[in-house]
């Protein structure tokens, strides 16, 4: 029987940044007395990340590889860990939120009628053997505090409410148990992602975002905000008005699709500020709004706000920048 | 040939933080002025995936479903006056919930009773509660292949539906034998606007009610976990405007604001 089985999702051949903070949620919990911790890695070729994520000290370490899983494929990866959980049957699955592992983590609540405990910002376990977590609702305007029952659980903690765990200095070397993928005929089919390459540093890794919406009006003035991002080693983010217009890529989409960031700072230029977007950025530590539209959202959230046109208030933002690094 | 698109009824997710009422004895969040309630703009857009599939086909009927505690008659016949052909609502207070299992159910119930369908379209998630559950547990119970967050659906030989799937960094095409549901993302486009013409035409028209009582096959166990308190959260900020002659002042102001807080470092550590 297995206690905490955490799902260390493999993108691309490498480790999901949210495994650090799944540890750190499991952690919390197994030294609450939910049990040992175990990694499910799921993927072809992930032998490498699996090691990795290992690396936070593990009782065991479940890999299923197959070619199948190449593609992140939802039903064939729902159909993997629905196979692990019935081999291993653990007390609590923590899957990461991101968009494959929230389709995962739904699926394996759905077939086998476990309590989802999704989108949390905080989870103890309580007295009565059940888990108590807070967890934003309506697009983050309201906190619920949600309780689930007799487990097992699905826990997908939000993204960025939790630091990250440290991988142990002299972790314990385990070897991976390994599953093969016998799955139930699947419905679905796929084909090989199209995956667009991200320009200069990723939005939600940098400490300094900065980011443009509609209001910017077309693709042009992201070069200036690009200015502006290099000047403090910054990434350039955009609203989902941005990327669907076409006028930058989508992986610079922050917010509901996108990405959820909490960089240091988080500087919106023309962005309105949609609940769809706030959700993604709303945790950074400071934010700041320049937007010509005074009733904006976004200065709702916003610690410091600029009431004016972009075209005049930015060159002139990034020309003072420019004059203090020289 | 019949799709069917799932309506949620929910507030109007613009509603200021200032105006919503938490009811923690029923555990709803409640609107504190006369503002209408909308059609959950994720299920707006799968009603426009429908549209714009009988646009290539003009066989196809759309029946718009719907399960919740009351409706809004006016706001939900949106869906006639752009082009569906019908509206089911079924109407009970126990489907004010939260909990995603008895909306689901009763939708279930109500698409086998009303003879099925060849695709279901569902928003990806409704903006009340943010579960994103019901279009998995719909397709649990009708065992219908699920493919989601479609920024494009097509259907190939009337018998096989492709979807454009969102991704982080890209998208990726998925495909599936028919009957199947698809659940939408907010990438495939705003719902088209009704013309006066089709308005007047959806006035006239009545939506089916049916009582969940009517539905031979309602039935539900499973529970999402349950709302135990709701609060507004206190975001802690307020906002400093910068105040300036012009422009260009408020720019170089606001890099020397943010410069004399330290909330800007230049030439400090630069990410990897």
């Amino acid at each position: 029987m297995t206690g905490i089985l955490i799902v260390a999702e493999v993108d691309a051949g490498e480790l999901r940044p949210e495994f650090w903070e799944l540890a750190t949620v499991a952690k919390a919990l197994s030294a609450a007395g939910s049990g040992g911790i175990s990694i499910a890695v799921i993927g072809a070729n992930v032998a490498e990340p699996a090691r990795q994520a290992a690396a936070i000290g593990v009782e065991a370490l479940h890999m299923m590889e197959d070619d199948r899983l190449t593609d992140p494929w939802p039903e064939a990866y729902a159909a993997a860990l629905i196979q692990l959980c019935s081999e291993l049957a653990p007390r609590m699955v923590i899957v990461p939120c991101t968009i494959l592992g929230t389709e995962m983590a739904a699926r394996l609540a759905v077939h086998c009628r476990w309590q989802l405990v999704q989108d949390v910002t905080q989870i103890e376990a309580t007295a009565d053997g059940g888990l108590k977590g807070l967890r934003p609702v309506s697009g983050g305007a309201v906190v619920a505090t949600v309780r689930a029952g007799a487990g097992p659980w699905v826990v997908v903690p939000r993204p960025r409410a939790f630091a990250s765990a440290e991988a142990a200095t002299t972790p314990q070397i385990v070897e991976p148990v390994r599953h093969a993928f016998e799955p139930p005929p699947l419905a679905t089919a796929c084909e090989a992602p199209k995956r667009v390459a991200i320009e200069g540093i990723s939005v939600d890794r940098a400490k300094t975002v900065i980011a443009g919406g509609g209001g910017l009006g077309g693709p042009e003035p992201f070069a200036l905000l690009r200015e502006i991002a290099d000047l403090v080693g910054g990434a350039v983010g955009a609203s989902r008005v941005a990327v669907d217009s076409g006028w930058v890529q989508q992986a610079l989409q922050v917010g509901l699709t996108g990405k959820t960031i909490a960089p240091d700072l988080y500087i919106a230029v023309g962005i309105s500020g949609a609940i769809q977007h706030l959700v993604g950025c709303s945790s950074s530590q400071v934010i700041v709004a320049v937007n010509s539209d005074a009733s904006a959202p976004i200065f709702g959230i916003a610690n410091y706000g600029v009431v004016g046109d972009w075209k005049e208030v930015m060159p002139a933002f990034r020309d003072k920048l420019a004059e203090r690094v020289v | 040939m019949r799709i069917i698109v799932c309506l949620k009824q929910v507030i109007d997710p613009l509603t200021p933080a200032s105006a919503l009422a938490l009811d923690q004895a029923e555990k709803k969040i409640r609107v504190n002025l006369s503002a209408p309630p909308v059609i959950n703009g994720f299920d707006e857009q799968g009603l426009e995936a429908a549209l714009r599939l009988r646009e290539a086909n003009k066989d196809i009927e759309i029946v718009c479903l719907a399960a919740g505690g009351h409706f809004n008659t006016d706001v939900m016949k949106r869906s006639l006056a752009v082009g569906a052909d019908q509206l089911i609502l079924v109407q009970d207070p126990s489907l004010d919930t939260w909990d995603p299992y008895p909306i689901a159910s009763a939708l279930a119930a109500a698409i086998r009773q009303i003879g099925g369908a060849d695709l279901v379209i569902c928003g990806r998630q409704g903006s009340d509660w943010d579960n994103a559950l019901t279009p998995f547990i719909l397709a649990d119970l009708l065992a219908l292949p699920l493919l989601t967050l479609a920024k494009r659906v097509g259907i190939s030989d009337g018998k096989r539906v492709e979807i454009e799937r969102v991704l982080a960094d890209g998208t990726m095409v998925m495909k599936a034998d028919m009957p199947a549901l698809v659940t939408v993302t907010s990438e495939l486009g705003a719902l088209r606007m009704p013309n006066v013409a089709a308005r007047l035409a959806a006035a006239r028209k009545r939506p089916r009610q049916i009582a969940l009582t009517e539905l031979t096959d309602f039935a539900t166990a499973a529970h999402a976990p349950e709302v135990v308190d709701l609060a507004i959260p206190v975001n802690g900020r307020s906002c400093t405007f910068i105040e300036a002659a012009d422009g260009p002042s408020l720019g170089s102001c606001l890099a020397e604001t943010l410069l004399q807080a330290g909330v800007i470092r230049l030439g400090g550590e630069r990410q990897p």
